[in-house]
């Protein structure tokens, strides 16, 4: 008899040391994904402007799954000290169906970083910055929002194009239609500028003598930030995900043990 | 003269770009033959019509600019000779169709403006003075400007699908199963279980085991003295005080 007793004390100690951790993680991954979904880097206009910002909805998911396990791992808790059997089957079910939109977070927000390749944003950059006559109210939202973050993107990272400077004269682009070619090889934020914000020698920029333009591509500081913010959402709501799937394992033996 | 203008060896990013194009500056190619007053043109014309071309033979023959759709050729950058002196601090570079503003504004001027194809084009410098060409440079060989693609042939998709999204698709789909499996399981199998034990109750003759209580035999209770009575149904001669007939 003790040592049922003492197993069953072990088993609930397990049971509440595994629900205290995930309600930790899920307080967690709300801090994590509101912290996404802020968008730090101002990158957001960009996916907005691909029609393809799923893994900013697998951010938003992820912080109404993180309130949700905090909140089932106390009903757990509780449900565990108390052996109450209907406590337990509701926090089985709630948990599982939480399980679920975390899956969902979770492979939404993987599979979708794949979509972010260089090419996405080149093509997006060559039709959209600064092009000057929007289709309709959504074009020039679109239109706006990928100029400003482009503007902002090579002034601050001290670079040009996605892969280089050369984007603008290996292909056509909307900016082309407004600047002319040999003014205007590439826009003015890729000359390095001095701190006016005027470009330290511009015959030098349009000419490309090495020091009076960017010659680096922005798609590594692009890039670097959306992965940071989909493998963070994706691996951590994963680890997440694994341990949760012991605890709940544990919990349904510990219920199916408990007597009437 | 001998020499051959090209486009510089350096590692410039627009030296050729879809309407300019950058030339070495040439250095003490003309001091032997020019005064001060002379001026050094550079001819540009489409590869396939440098063979035609005839030097001007005044100033006033200079084809302009605005000629190149019709004479296939024009000269521009008319600088002074000093510029292209040993011993004149200049740039390493000229870039040839650097002025817009020029073709906007249509002045006679010897204009440099962007040249409008791609199409092969050959230069030379011409040595004009007062009275007609001087010297000649070779012609370069032919320069051959970008030409830029339409953005609609960018294939945004992905290559191929990344590794990581499978290993998690696959592991987070299997141990949602087993979850789902598991507690369809356990609820199906309690539900099975109550479902027996209630059949069993039912049944008179049940497995459990029952327990005999030891119920002692129970004491005559004592009669109310004062009622004797023999034979049932023949009533009681009551002795007790009459009990009032009815309630108050």
């Amino acid at each position: 008899m003790a040592k049922s007793d003492d197993c069953v004390h072990i088993l609930q100690g397990l049971l509440v040391f595994g629900n205290v951790v995930i309600g930790m993680c899920g307080i967690a991954l709300t801090a994590e994904c509101i912290y996404f979904v802020t968008d730090p880097h101002g990158l957001y206009p960009l996916l907005e402007a691909t029609e393809n910002n799923d893994i900013y909805a697998a951010a938003w998911i992820g912080i109404f799954v993180g309130f949700a396990l905090f909140a089932l791992s106390i009903l757990g808790i509780i449900g565990v000290i108390k052996s109450d059997r209907t406590l337990l089957l509701v926090y089985i079910i709630l948990m599982l169906i939480t399980f679920a939109f975390e899956m969902a977070s979770c492979i939404t927000a993987a599979t979708h970083r794949d979509f972010l390749t260089p090419n996405l944003f080149l093509k997006q950059m060559l039709e959209r910055y600064q092009k000057s006559d929007p289709a309709n109210n959504n074009d020039q939202l679109m239109i706006e929002g990928v100029t400003k973050t482009w503007d902002k993107l090579m002034l601050q990272n001290h670079c040009c194009g996605v892969l280089g400077p050369s984007d603008w004269q290996d292909y056509t682009s909307a900016f082309r239609v407004t600047h002319s070619d040999a003014d205007f090889p590439w826009p003015r934020k890729c000359c390095v500028m001095d701190a006016q914000g005027v470009p330290v020698n511009l015959d030098g920029c349009k000419l490309g003598v090495p020091g009076y333009y960017n010659n680096d591509g922005c798609y590594d500081a692009i890039s670097g930030p959306m992965n940071t913010h989909a493998w963070g959402v994706a691996w951590f709501g994963f680890a997440i995900l694994c341990w949760t799937f012991c605890v709940l394992l544990g919990t349904m033996f510990y219920w199916s043990g408990i007597e009437y | 003269l001998p020499y051959v203008p090209r486009i510089p060896t350096a590692a410039l990013l627009g030296k050729v770009t879809a309407t300019t194009f950058a030339l070495e500056r040439p250095c003490c190619i003309f001091d032997r033959h020019a005064n001060a007053s002379d001026a050094v043109w550079l001819v540009v014309a489409f590869a396939n019509a440098s063979a035609t071309f005839r030097n001007p033979l005044s100033w006033a023959d200079v084809p302009p600019y605005k000629q190149l759709p019709t004479a296939h050729s024009y000269m521009t950058l008319e600088t002074a000779v000093a510029a292209y002196a040993c011993s004149a601090p200049s740039p390493a570079v000229l870039r040839v169709g650097d002025d817009t503003a020029c073709r906007d504004q249509g002045r006679h001027d010897p204009c440099n403006g962007p040249l409008p194809s791609p199409g092969p084009y050959r230069v030379k410098f011409l040595l004009m003075g007062c009275h007609g060409p001087k010297a000649e440079t070779r012609w370069s060989d032919p320069i051959l400007l970008q030409r830029a693609v339409s953005p609609g042939t960018i294939d945004p998709a992905p290559s191929h699908r990344g590794s990581a999204v499978v290993v998690i698709a696959s592991i987070l789909a299997s141990l949602g199963t087993v979850l789902a499996t598991a507690v369809l399981g356990a609820l199906g199998a309690k539900l099975w279980g109550s479902l027996c034990h209630r059949d069993l109750g039912t049944s008179a003759f049940s497995h459990r085991s029952y327990r005999t209580h030891h119920i002692p035999p129970a004491l005559p209770q004592p009669q109310p003295l004062s009622c004797d009575c023999s034979p049932p149904g023949l009533g009681c001669f009551a002795l007790r005080p009459p009990a009032p007939h009815h309630r108050n």
